[in-house]
């Protein structure tokens, strides 16, 4: 294991996640085997008072949640000099085999957590409880994967040594490469285009619409999800070829670099921002009409639309202006 | 009306020595009337005025609140009642502003800042203009006669004027209950007399008063229409006065 600031901080983060979320959960299967608002039971009023700390403290352990992914990357981008061969955070993700299904399990923790804020948020502007039954289901199916993470985290850096040899970034999302990541990076620029902007078009317009008529939100909420797989795909197929200026250089992970102004963490930032509230919209759906609720969830909804729309928005502005100002075209 | 269902409050539960101040109070308290709890120190007036107060939570129960639900920001369309011991935090801080005015047995007035300040005082932190509330000040001042006291700080005052300072700093959010804990404890027969013949004004405004005494004056007083009678945390006998 390397001793570095950054991997300590996130084998603690992972370790406080993990332990808080064990502990939440063991409320959360009490909450939802015993939760009894009519008893006014000392147990029941016990759970009332035990809810309210939990959230308290679960908000601001999923907060570093969310800020740890970005950290990961960071990290995993700072190690790279150590391993012969790897360039970026790619070659170091690549080191071993906990590597890869680390980032994937805190990309799927990310948008989990921000969902999972959301709704907790919601749940503590009614005044009775409105949305606790969801709010510890959803933290119920979190706290497995929260563990998961813990354990591939540990895994991961406990099997990083700096005489490893890995492979380039180069390799890994090459049209040669034989991985989902070489499938990526073949998809066509043309169609990957269409679909992209596309894709930005109609969850802009839903959005645009939902924040007027508050009607079609979970064709928002779908189109914003489908738009951030596109965009991943995206950044694979044809934009980060344009930051990087080069026709077959597929990285995701470079962008995250000093030479490309570390434009990559604005870009995933308002990717990951603008779909995790695209989700939440969504999420919020079915609870409009909850009588403590019925006001305000339509409110944050069109706050997190907002969100959503700006997110995506400077993520399409950014990608327009490079494709547009890049000394590289495509044919 | 206010309504208790089963109401316990322990210190140290489950612990070899739990103490339970109130124990398994059922009660209603009218609306718009003076309701008096009488008993020895130690019978749980005073735990039981909190829970009702939202100062202090229950260990197990519920108290409803009825007919007051409209004037709470967060009420639910349609709903008259709202259970208060199930409320989070943020939802209790709203309902102490709004619905309840305290006055204290030790008056618990801020020292070193005037009269009028500690009448303003409780009204801050509802996001009314400022122009407007001191204006209700100055007016409750009038009401109880001490206007000319306004810029006076507080520790120059006499018994019987922190108590009109604390009656004003109670209503100046215009509360429909006033609960008052052992309100003439530290006042004289003529003061209390004069406590109790505002808070009779005060149930002509169309205020619920609690009160908590074991002073004759108070629970003997003609103005009161309910008694109630505790020991050791229970209710031991309730009468209507009238």
């Amino acid at each position: 294991m390397i001793l570095q600031p950054a991997v300590l901080a996130l084998l603690l983060i992972a370790l406080l996640v993990a332990g808080m979320g064990i502990y939440a959960g063991y409320y959360g299967m009490r909450i939802l085997g015993q939760w009894d608002p009519a008893s006014g039971s000392e147990g029941q009023l016990e759970l009332e008072r035990r809810t309210y700390l939990v959230s308290t403290i679960m908000s601001y352990i999923l907060s570093f949640e969310l800020m740890s992914l970005f950290l990961f990357i960071y990290t995993a981008d700072e190690l790279h000099p150590l391993f012969t061969g790897a360039m970026c955070a790619a070659g170091t993700l690549a080191v071993n085999s906990f590597g890869y299904p680390a980032l994937i399990i805190k990309v799927v923790n990310f948008l989990l957590a921000g969902v999972w804020l959301i709704v907790n948020y919601a749940d503590n502007r009614g005044y009775d409880y409105p949305l606790i039954k969801v709010k510890y289901e959803l933290l119920n199916l979190l706290v497995p994967l929260l563990v998961l993470e813990g354990v591939l985290l540990f895994a991961y850096f406990a099997g990083v040594k700096p005489d490893i040899i890995t492979s380039c970034c180069g390799s890994l999302f090459s049209h040669e490469s034989s991985g989902f990541s070489g499938d990526l990076a073949m998809l066509p620029h043309l169609p990957m285009q269409i679909a992209f902007f596309s894709g930005m078009a109609v969850t802009g317009a839903s959005g645009l619409f939902f924040y007027i008529r508050g009607r079609a939100g979970y064709l928002f909420s779908i189109s914003s999800t489908v738009t951030f797989l596109v965009a991943v795909a995206s950044v694979l197929s044809f934009i980060c070829l344009y930051f990087y200026e080069l026709p077959t250089h597929h990285c995701p992970f470079c962008l995250l670099q000093k030479e490309y102004g570390y434009i990559g963490y604005f870009l995933y930032a308002t990717l990951f921002g603008g779909v995790v509230a695209g989700i939440g919209t969504g999420v919020l759906m079915p609870f409009r009409k909850v009588g403590s609720l019925i006001r305000i969830i339509p409110a944050i909804q069109r706050r997190l639309v907002l969100v959503t729309l700006c997110c995506y928005l400077l993520f399409t502005l950014i990608t327009g202006w490079k494709m547009v100002f890049s000394a590289l075209t495509l044919g | 009306m206010i309504e208790l269902s089963n109401l316990t409050k322990s210190f140290n539960s489950g612990q070899p020595n739990q103490f339970t101040a109130v124990d398994n109070v059922t009660l209603a308290i009218n609306p718009q009337q003076i309701t008096v709890l009488k008993g020895p120190s130690g019978s749980g007036k005073t735990s039981l005025l909190s829970m009702i107060g939202c100062m202090a939570r229950p260990t197990s129960g519920r108290i409803f609140l009825r007919g007051v639900a409209a004037a709470l920001p967060f009420r639910q369309d349609g709903a008259d009642a709202v259970e208060i011991t199930s409320l989070p935090e943020r939802f209790l801080n709203e309902i102490r502003r709004s619905t309840f005015g305290f006055i204290f047995q030790q008056f618990n007035l801020v020292k070193g800042i005037s009269v009028l300040e500690n009448v303003m005082l409780p009204a801050y932190p509802t996001g009314e203009g400022r122009a407007e509330f001191r204006a209700r000040a100055v007016s409750l001042l009038e009401q109880f006669s001490i206007a000319r006291l306004a810029s006076q700080r507080v520790e120059l005052l006499s018994g019987g004027e922190l108590q009109r300072v604390a009656i004003a700093r109670a209503l100046i959010n215009n509360p429909s209950i006033i609960i008052a804990d052992e309100p003439t404890a530290h006042l004289d027969s003529k003061l209390s007399h004069e406590f109790m013949e505002i808070v009779g004004r005060l149930k002509g405004e169309g205020k619920s008063v609690l009160i908590a005494s074991h002073d004759p004056i108070v629970f003997d007083s003609p103005l009161i229409d309910t008694l109630v009678e505790m020991r050791d945390g229970a209710i031991v006998a309730s009468r209507s006065c009238r």
